[in-house]
């Protein structure tokens, strides 16, 4: 079998996964204890509301043709208006209202793992009892037990203190970069990600950078949060990434490479990097779903409006159709990178998957 | 009891139910509709035989008797020049209510509002910031104003049942009347002059004649009409009650089909001339400036959507509901990003005072870190404080003639600056209630003797409530401030302390005590203020021959039991949508507490207080 084939395999097993998930969605919806007519029009309704809605809504037609109905609907992306959250609404309109800012603060909350958490990790790994790797390590540790909504209020209650030069040594997170406090800008809100044009190349649009500064106001507004969010992933993966590292060192090819008088780096780079990558795979690729669900309360206290925040709202209001409509879009997400990681894994070690 | 002379009010019953059916389910705010009633005590009530003396045994009229009568005399009597018949018999009922102690009130709602030194705004009145038009506030040394709001999603005065939408609404759209900057005191907006028939059901308002809309286009009384005709016809309003009740709502007369929907073009507003509008009501009603001054009533361009028979719309419904708006208001809607911001520019057409400010710009969060953050960075002109950063000794206020604290917080904690304080009792009231047929009066007198609502206030909200004694707020007592605190003097409960040996007393009377127990049940929907204030009482009451217990059930699980009849004591609460007593007062009407004709005939209090009629008795 080959790589594509393999590949290929792998999409199709993802269609009953994707069933089942739509079919739970669907008996939650339906079977569930939120009545969505109850939900929908509160609870002092008339009966001839509640008769009319439970019509137009086709609660009245055969289970099987509900169901048939909503798998359809579901899988063509026609998920419906939302019932309270933002009522009347397309769900799509919202969710793709909501996605940039969410994108946004997830990418910066991937680099900051990728880039700090993993080259500590296999630093801490290649010194093993050093002072430095007990810093990285007990950091590591610290940083994964603090939880996030209670770093996100701490954040912001210090960097508001900091405002007129108020921080420690006059630091002040309002001047520092492109200046906030002469923008009337708050540290907190939405990023308005309006940095960006698009121009024909080849009658193709292409985005580049038409604003440099909105750009830094972005990044700089979307950094406290991200790095946030990001924590516990940085942790992690600094954990992770020096088990491994301490694993492929003290492994027997690495002995024999040693043996054979290779220079240490490419000792390091060429056979202990790639082998350690192996087990930090997964923990990259899962990240996205804690990024999904931790983005929840983190979008809530820095006032984001993303998709987490949409998400938690629609879940305290009873909003059912945004919800599912939610959830099923984290469900791709989630399937999507599982398969890409099963994808990446025949890159970086062909003996993986396809090979027996 | 049957009332001979008063169809009318047996009548309206079912227009009054329909106002219990509007309530949506939106924020608590606006909408009067938080509660409902509960069950039927089909055992006949036992308390009611006046072991306090006051009235004798069976013969002389019950308090109940007595409130009945009163409703009954105030609605029978609308006409103007009864005002004062009115006040009187609400404040029987009152006492009433108060001297059976079937709603033992806790508290009012508490706003307090601060704003910077920079900014210039008119003192809010008790309605609440949202009936405040901006136009009069100015920012010294900004553009623009700039505010904090919660989450919202329509800007369609029919639709807008939450205190965040009408915020915005009330800049843009405007009505005959209004409460200028939330003060219960009615003034002309877009009205002229008004004139009422000799019987009190015909209205002939004058508008006036110098209105645009935002657009240029004039405004005239056809708008009027269509914008009211929405109210009622279009499938978007969650109003129409407001526009067809009496007492509680203006009572417009209009035909409806065999589904109970308004026959299209059936209600009775008439277009004398371009200025001159009539209205037909199905009885007289005494608080029509009032209830036209509801933000449901606000008045739009005829044709604007097409939401009702005959017109196509200009704009889709949608786009009306989040996009564009066309009002006559002293602000333009400029852009509404659901869930992140609201900008409105001023119109510089306004026919009254135009704004000082460019725009208002409402930034919208739900957080209370990062509403505070956002008030610290001065982004936020004027804003609320969240209870983790309050500190009371900060305020330095003292009570204008309003009844208002007026006065300056600060600097305290991370408010480095002096800011105006506004603090302002809300015209809402938050109470427990009982049923009267499954409770005994000795035991509701004595809960009420124990309870200490200072105390409850003190420690749920850090004093920041204020406790009530009355169902009916002070800010809209009849008899004004002076009466307010004649009532207050004559509360019989040891008011401001908890007096157990005074519910030890009226036990005794009633020949309960530890030995010959009662047990009791207090319902309680998911509110820190009233499970703590429960097990306050609970533990309070304990020795004395009441064992109450606790229970907590979701909102709508109570108001189902309430209508089942199936409470003996719970607590709920009512807000006014506007400042009229009756609107709130109907709910205490004995006939109207009949739990075992709601929702549908009936529509007061969980109290199934006709029980205790004499008529009802026999």
């Amino acid at each position: 079998m080959s790589r594509w084939q393999y590949f290929v395999k792998r999409l199709l097993l993802t269609v009953p996964v994707l069933f089942a998930v739509l079919t739970f969605l669907f008996v939650m919806l339906r079977a569930g204890p939120i009545d969505p007519v109850a939900a929908r029009l509160g609870p002092q309704a008339g009966a001839a509301d509640r008769a009319q809605l439970r019509e137009r809504l086709g609660l009245n037609d055969p289970l099987w043709e509900q169901y048939v109905d909503f798998i359809t609907d579901f899988i063509t992306f026609n998920f419906g208006q939302s019932w309270v959250v933002q009522a009347e609404r397309d769900i799509l309109d919202i969710a793709i209202n909501a996605a940039p800012a969410t994108l946004w603060l997830g990418f910066w909350a991937i680099l900051l793992p990728l880039f700090i958490g993993i080259p500590l990790g296999f630093y801490a790994g290649l010194n093993p009892n050093t002072l430095g790797d007990y810093t990285a390590s007990l950091g590591g540790i610290i940083w994964q037990a603090l939880p996030n909504f209670w770093l996100c209020v701490i954040a912001l209650a210090v960097l508001r203190r900091t405002r007129n030069g108020g921080g420690p040594f006059g630091f002040d997170w309002y001047a520092f970069g492109p200046d906030f406090a002469s923008r009337n800008l708050s540290i907190t809100g939405t990023p308005s990600l309006e940095w960006f044009s698009t121009t024909d190349i080849l009658f193709l649009p292409v985005p580049y950078v038409s604003d440099w500064t909105a750009l830094a106001i972005d990044i700089k507004l979307i950094l406290p949060a991200a790095i946030i969010l990001g924590s516990a992933s940085m942790a992690a993966e600094l954990r992770i990434g020096r088990t491994a590292m301490l694993e492929t060192v003290n492994s027997n090819f690495v002995e024999t490479a040693k043996a054979k008088g290779l220079p240490d780096r490419v000792i390091v780079w060429k056979h202990i990097f790639r082998n350690a990558l192996i087990p930090l795979l997964p923990v990259i690729t899962s990240e996205a779903f804690l990024l999904i669900g931790g983005s929840v309360i983190v979008e809530q206290i820095f006032n984001i409006n993303g998709l987490g925040r949409i998400f938690f709202q629609a879940l305290t209001q009873g909003d059912l159709p945004m919800a599912g409509a939610l959830l099923f879009l984290f469900t791709l997400i989630i399937l999507g990178l599982n398969i890409l990681q099963d994808f990446l894994y025949t890159v970086i070690d062909p003996r993986v998957g396809y090979d027996q | 009891m049957p009332d001979p002379a008063n169809g009318e009010a047996v009548e309206s019953t079912k227009r009054r139910r329909l106002l219990g059916l509007l309530g949506g389910g939106a924020a608590v705010s606006l909408a009067g509709c938080s509660d409902q009633e509960p069950s039927d005590g089909s055992d006949g009530e036992d308390g009611e035989d006046g072991m306090d003396g006051e009235d004798g045994e069976d013969q002389g009229p019950t308090n109940a008797d007595k409130a009945q009568a009163a409703w009954e005399r105030a609605v029978d009597n609308p006409l103007p020049e009864d005002e004062e018949l009115r006040q009187e018999a609400y404040i029987e009922m009152e006492e009433a209510a108060r001297d059976d102690a079937v709603l033992i009130p806790l508290y009012h709602g508490l706003t307090e509002l601060f704003w910077y030194d920079y900014v210039d705004v008119p003192l809010t009145g008790a309605l609440g910031k949202h009936w405040q038009q901006l136009n009069t506030t100015t920012v010294e040394g900004k553009s623009d104003l700039n505010l904090i709001n919660s989450t919202f999603d329509e800007l369609d005065p029919i639709m807008s049942t939450d205190t965040a939408s009408s915020i915005v609404i009330t800049q843009i759209y405007e009505n005959l009347t209004a409460f200028p900057n939330g003060v219960p005191e009615i003034e002309n907006q877009l009205l002229e002059e008004f004139e009422v028939s000799e019987d009190g059901t015909t209205w002939t308002f004058t508008l006036r004649d110098d209105v645009q809309f935002h657009d240029g286009t004039e405004m005239t009384a056809q708008d009027v009409k269509y914008s009211w005709r929405r109210t009622v016809e279009s499938e978007n309003s969650e109003r129409a009650g407001f526009t067809l009740n009496q007492p509680v709502g203006l009572g417009i007369d209009a035909e409806t089909d065999d589904d109970g929907n308004v026959v299209p073009d059936s209600l009775a507003v008439e277009v004398i001339d371009d200025y001159t509008i009539e209205i037909q009501l199905t009885g007289p009603n005494p608080d029509v400036l009032d209830v036209i001054a509801y933000s449901s009533f606000s008045v739009i361009p005829e044709g604007y959507v097409g939401d009702i028979e005959g017109y196509d719309g200009e704009v889709t419904h949608q786009e009306f509901s989040t996009e564009v708006a066309n009002g006559t208001g002293p602000f333009e809607l400029d852009v509404f990003n659901v869930d992140e911001d609201v900008t409105v520019v001023r119109n510089d057409d306004y026919y009254g005072e135009v704004a000082s400010v460019d725009a208002v710009n409402w930034e919208i969060i739900e957080d209370s870190q990062a509403a505070w953050t956002y008030a610290l960075e001065q982004n936020a002109d004027r804003f609320e404080m969240p209870t983790f950063a309050y500190e009371a000794d900060a305020i330095d206020a003292e009570a204008d003639d309003r009844g208002r604290d007026v006065g300056t917080y600060g600097p305290a904690g991370e408010l480095e600056e002096e800011v105006n304080y506004l603090g302002l009792s809300e015209i809402s009231t938050f109470y427990f209630a009982f049923n009267a047929a499954n409770t005994d009066r000795a035991v509701r007198q004595a809960i009420a003797y124990v309870m200490n609502k200072e105390q409850i206030v003190e420690e749920v909200f850090a004093g920041r409530g204020t406790p009530a004694y009355s169902f009916l707020p002070p800010a809209i007592w009849p008899t004004g401030n002076d009466g307010y605190n004649d009532f207050l003097d004559d509360y019989p409960y040891s008011r401001g302390e908890s007096d157990p040996q005074g519910a030890q007393s009226v036990l005794e009377e009633a020949g309960i005590s530890s030995d010959n127990p009662v047990d009791i049940t207090l319902t309680t929907y998911e509110s820190e203020v009233f499970q703590t204030a429960g097990e306050l009482i609970r533990d309070l009451i304990s020795g004395t021959g009441i064992n109450m217990s606790l229970e907590t059930s979701q909102f709508s699980v109570l108001q189902g039991r309430g209508e089942d009849g199936d409470l003996e004591m719970y607590s709920l609460g009512w807000i006014w949508s506007w400042p009229a007593v009756p609107y709130g007062m109907f709910q205490l009407e004995p006939l109207n507490t009949r739990t075992s004709t709601m929702p549908n005939e009936t529509n007061g209090f969980y109290l199934d207080w006709q029980t205790a009629l004499n008529e009802e008795a026999e």
